[in-house]
């Protein structure tokens, strides 16, 4: 289903959301519901995903274990948005599908692309400085 | 003799409950934040061993048990059982970690380099006495370098694949509820190797250190060279119900291969767990690379790894001794009783 931020893809937007600031998440999100009319809530739980990874001698895909979600299911027209995010912060995962209502029926659409830009491009600030910090320790070897 | 039952110490149970948490105060939100900012490597090691991944809950369960590692991860556990699994996420690919260290001890010029990262490896190992005196430690910061390094290393062991060193396993397609799972499955054995891997990856610390360790210093066949050490995040990738893959989080994960020269091949142990802990991934890798044809009873035949590295298990069965067991140790004097009478007995009767 396309929705109204064709620039950013439905995978950008929602791990976008799923990593946004959780108070600036919950205030954007405050700010949308009067536009959004009644909703339908499905879930809105906490729960766990199972995490698997692949062996990288035999190629076997086995469980590391699980991880704390919490999961908004919504549905509105029609429509189903989604939230999941990782912890136990359910107003944070209805605040992300909140958002992904709002893209997915067009509403606040620039406020909306506003948002997941700047939440992307904090994440982004963030992992850059993370790795100048983690490239400080590559070891430059010498050779004798 | 009769054997003897009891009843009661309904009181002294409730005393030494209160006893116990007395020691530990008042649990609140303050002391939870400390506990997870102060001790991520702890609060990394008890997620791994609880098999669940959540930095809050785990700083609770060490408060609440006031660092008893056993209960912490047997609180978890049983925490873990009140939750409905909502999804089995997409399975995690060593090529997409954001990668923090990682190193090889077997191959110095690996592509994409010797990253460290966090590590103590290399440091001197001094107690920061100054502290109890009123001090505080603020350790150096951090120089970032001027550019970041790559957040996705490539693989040592593809890159080896392609020197002819080791043979790359065939893709593996099982996927989602597909993949054996310990937590609805027993095991059996021989085991399953996503039994197995999974089972290593939800072992107790210590169990596959002592395990890992007899095999290393010669009770095992092979001696391990480490191949690749990783400390990373992973993302956690599910499924929007539209169908949209997306990422909900990172979690941090360990993993480490291991090496053995094996013909004109090089043979790979592998091992992995949620969180950060090297010693365990070191050694359970060593206990995997080890397995293949290892003799019964020996530390590292997977039946007998795989058993008495599972903490909850193993630290319940260790503890449930000191229960009372008045009517097994009755019987164990009866039967003493018994044969030092017939002894006596014997010994008293006129020869023929």
């Amino acid at each position: 289903m396309a929705h109204a931020l064709p620039d950013i893809p439905h995978e950008a937007l929602l791990g976008t959301l799923a990593r946004a600031d959780a108070d600036r998440l919950k205030a954007f999100a405050e700010v949308l519901i009067p536009q959004l009319g009644d909703i339908e809530v499905l879930h809105s739980r906490t729960g766990l995903v199972m995490l698997p990874m692949r062996d990288t001698a035999q190629g076997t895909a086995f469980h590391l274990g699980e991880v704390l979600v919490s999961e908004a299911h919504i549905r509105q027209a029609g429509v189903e948005a989604y939230g999941m995010r990782r912890g136990r912060d359910l107003e944070s995962a209805m605040a992300m599908a909140l958002v992904d209502l709002a893209v997915a029926q067009g509403i606040a659409p620039d406020a909306c692309a506003a948002f997941v830009r700047a939440e992307a491009d904090a994440a982004a600030s963030e992992d850059a400085q993370v790795l100048r910090r983690i490239d400080a320790t590559r070891v430059d070897m010498e050779t004798f | 003799m009769a054997y003897v039952a009891t009843r009661g110490g309904d009181r002294a149970i409730e005393q030494s409950e209160r006893l116990f948490r007395d020691a530990m105060g008042d649990i609140t939100p303050a002391r939870v934040a400390e506990v997870k900012q102060a001790l991520p490597y702890l609060i990394d090691r008890v997620m791994g061993e609880a098999s669940l991944y959540d930095e809050d809950l785990a700083a609770l369960a060490l408060a609440q048990t006031g660092g008893e590692m056993f209960e912490a991860v047997l609180l978890l556990r049983a925490w873990r059982t009140t939750q409905p699994r909502l999804s089995v996420a997409e399975p995690v690919e060593q090529q997409d970690l954001f990668t923090h260290r990682r190193i090889s001890a077997a191959f110095k010029d690996i592509p994409g380099g010797q990253v460290l990262g966090p590590t103590l490896d290399y440091s001197h190992r001094i107690l920061a006495t100054d502290v109890l005196s009123g001090g505080t430690f603020r350790p150096d910061p951090v120089d970032p370098a001027d550019n970041p390094a790559p957040a996705h290393q490539p693989s040592v062991s593809a890159w080896q694949a392609e020197n002819d060193l080791v043979d790359l396993p065939e893709p593996d397609t099982t996927e989602g509820n597909d993949i054996p799972d310990l937590t609805r499955e027993p095991l059996l054995f021989p085991s399953k190797r996503a039994h197995t891997l999974q089972s290593l990856a939800r072992a107790e610390t210590g169990g596959a250190l002592a395990l890992g360790y007899a095999a290393m210093r010669g009770y095992g066949s092979a001696h391990p060279t480490v191949n690749e050490l990783r400390l990373a995040e992973a993302e956690v990738v599910v499924r929007h119900p539209r169908g949209t893959k997306f990422s909900a989080g990172r979690v941090k994960v360990s993993q480490a291969e291991v090496v053995s020269k094996k013909g004109e091949k090089l043979d790979l142990g592998f091992s992995a767990t949620l969180g950060w802990n090297e010693v365990k991934v070191i050694a359970a890798a060593t206990l995997d690379l080890n397995a293949e044809g290892a003799p019964k009873g020996s530390a590292t035949e997977e039946e007998f790894f795989l058993y008495h590295t599972e903490g909850v298990e193993s630290s319940g069965f260790c503890i449930h001794f000191k229960l009372p067991h008045y009517v097994t140790f009755q019987s164990s004097l009866d039967a003493m009783r018994d044969a030092k009478a017939k002894r006596k007995a014997a010994e008293t009767e006129p020869a023929e």
